[in-house]
């Protein structure tokens, strides 16, 4: 089925595009290029290829619908060289089909390239990755966690960290994979039964701190039945019976998710109703875990590859042994 | 000066001096199976980083005197159950408003019915100051006691002044118990840190609190060790304090930039100068305290 609607693109697209077209493609798989190794591009591209990449991402629902075969992933958090790890380990884009779950910014010391990187694929390749949305692509929580600073510090103004959050307020809260797999940064809320109700959100706006689309985006999964509050005051906890009820209702096998760390990468629940996916090794350089990538073939069939961190010498990260302090 | 060997393995070093053997070891966070056994006893959900193999053990051979900093040691002390009074119990900055939106009468979206979920600070705030590990055979294991230290006895401080001379490091570690993001709240961790000197041992264990618009609060346990003291000597020192964020908040050096605020070191400083806080969570934690124990 990918194979077929992916020969069909192709020929769409020669058919489409006229000289100044194909410019454009050209110039867009330079950039792709650049960075990838890491380089990050000029504030006047960022600001074109954020306009494109609204163009294409205010097109799609709310819950975007894709095809198998997909490989699905969790939190990235600006691990850029952890992020090319992981592309060689699941093939390039557009030769494998993406969708990753959120949180592609924050505490990682390259969430500027990383970001760019994926948008740029994403207006290269709008049918071949899907990005959904995870908490923190917001404006409040980037302004703590180390994107907004990030920014700053490498275009010396805020426009880039602006422009990036006004993409985040276009992409999507969730994705359905072949109708059966249903996929959210954190979990499911109290209000949203059917995935036609999450349809029916308006989403173009700022991460709100409560209702639906909040709950989409900060929830967990518990081992507790129904709903629970959870202890640190706001934001809810949802059982094993909320998330066959769930799946029953909206005639799916599994929920995928991503927003919490998975030692072993990844991490079933509930009968494996739903799964937990971590694609950010070795997390904030120093928890020395594994991460992962679901990779789903065309019926569906799950298989998870476990990568670790990439090698030292291809970063500037901080040496594994901290230097001795005079501490008092 | 006393003649010192150091010993390495990957995930360990460890260093023998003046009859001290003092073991550093740190691992990555736990794997699943680990952190079910942990949880299981601890019975309290774990932090997101769980370094639940790390720990620094010092032994005193003549004396047979062992003490340790431990990741099950320091989330025991967490408080698993419902918080009451001195356990400085928070919630997160926007609790209010969150539960308003689902409990107002005019509210769009009412609270679902909810089961209760296991209480415990999520802040794992501790104030745990290291522990003497129980030996095999308790009875026969010799017993050493703390007792206040005296005011006015200068060997019952830390004496600042040595500490801060630059002296070469003989050995160095920190040693990371665990970690919490608290769900992007802000951040929770708690850290050892060891230096041994030609003339002493010197220990620094931090925990460190940040809830976003809430509170920050540190608890330091500082232990030191003259290694020219006779009868050897250990003096603990514990000093906790907590401050409203927004009064933390004001003391950045620039306004806009908010790093220093994910600082630990700065933190401490910061927290230790200003005047305390007299409308505070009343966690037991605030104020301080010096012992002294002989090892002999």
């Amino acid at each position: 089925m990918g194979a077929w609607w992916g020969e069909k693109g192709r020929v769409g697209l020669r058919l489409r595009l006229g000289v100044l077209g194909r410019l454009f493609i050209c110039f867009r798989f330079r950039q792709i290029e650049q960075l990838q190794r890491c380089e990050p591009i000029s504030e006047e591209q960022v600001k074109r290829l954020c306009l494109k990449a609204r163009e294409i991402l205010i097109e799609e629902g709310n819950v975007q619908v894709v095809d198998s075969p997909v490989t699905i992933c969790g939190d990235i958090h600006g691990q850029f060289f952890d992020l090319m790890e992981l592309f060689r380990v699941g093939g390039f884009c557009p030769e494998t089909n993406y969708l990753f779950m959120g949180d592609f910014v924050d505490r990682g010391f390259y969430s500027v390239e990383t970001f760019l990187l994926l948008l740029a694929l994403k207006v290269r390749y709008p049918e071949r990755i899907t990005l959904i949305r995870g908490n923190h692509e917001s404006r409040q929580i980037t302004q703590v966690y180390g994107f907004y600073d990030e920014c700053q510090r490498k275009y010396g103004s805020s426009n880039v960290w602006r422009w990036c959050c006004e993409v985040f307020d276009y992409l999507a809260l969730g994705a359905i994979v072949d109708g059966r797999v249903f996929c959210v940064h954190g979990g499911l809320s109290p209000n949203l039964q059917s995935i036609d109700q999450i349809r029916a959100i308006d989403r173009k706006q700022e991460v709100p701190h409560d209702g639906p689309m909040c709950d989409l985006l900060w929830s967990d999964p518990d081992d507790i039945q129904g709903w629970g509050l959870s202890p640190r005051g706001a934001g809810f906890l949802f059982g094993a019976d909320i998330t066959k009820a769930f799946a029953h209702h909206n005639a799916t096998d599994l929920i995928a998710r991503a927003h919490q760390l998975a030692m072993e990468g990844y991490k079933h629940m509930f009968d494996q109703t739903i799964v937990t996916v971590w694609s950010a090794p070795n997390y904030c350089y120093r928890c020395g875990n594994v991460a992962s990538i679901l990779e789903l073939d065309e019926h569906l069939g799950q298989e998870y590859k476990v990568f670790s961190s990439a090698p030292l010498d291809v970063r500037s990260v901080p040496a594994k042994r901290p230097p001795a302090d005079y501490f008092l | 000066m006393h003649p010192h060997q150091l010993f390495e393995s990957p995930n360990s070093r460890e260093i023998h001096i003046a009859g001290w053997v003092i073991t550093a070891s740190t691992s990555p966070i736990s794997n699943a199976q680990e952190c079910d056994a942990l949880q299981a006893a601890l019975r309290i959900p774990l932090p997101e980083m769980t370094f639940g193999s790390n720990f620094l053990t010092l032994e005193h051979r003549p004396s047979a005197w062992k003490y340790t900093f431990t990741t099950k040691g320091a989330l025991g002390a967490v408080k698993n159950g419902e918080l009451g009074p001195g356990d400085g119990g928070v919630r997160v900055g926007y609790a209010d408003k969150w539960l308003q939106s689902r409990t107002d009468p005019s509210s769009q979206l009412p609270m679902p019915k909810t089961v209760p979920t296991k209480p415990y600070d999520w802040t794992y705030t501790s104030t745990y100051t290291g522990h003497e590990p129980l030996s095999d055979d308790q009875s026969s294991a010799p017993q050493f006691t703390w007792r206040e230290g005296d005011k006015d006895d200068a060997s019952h401080t830390i004496p600042i002044a040595e500490l801060s001379r630059p002296d070469p490091i003989l050995f160095y570690a920190e040693i990371p118990l665990y970690e919490d993001e608290l769900h992007d709240n802000g951040s929770s961790s708690l850290l050892v840190r060891i230096r041994v000197m030609p003339t002493c041992i010197f220990i620094l264990s931090r925990f460190t609190l940040r809830v976003d618009n809430v509170l920050f609060r540190t608890f330091d346990t500082r232990i030191y060790h003259s290694l020219s003291s006779n009868p050897p000597r250990i003096v603990r020192e514990t000093r906790g304090w907590e401050a409203a964020y927004d009064r933390v908040l004001r003391l950045l050096p620039k306004r806009n930039d908010l790093t220093p605020l994910t600082d630990p070191t700065w933190i401490g400083k910061v927290l230790s100068e200003m005047p305390r806080d007299e409308n505070n969570t009343g966690w037991r934690g605030i104020g301080s305290k010096i012992e002294v124990s002989e090892l002999r």
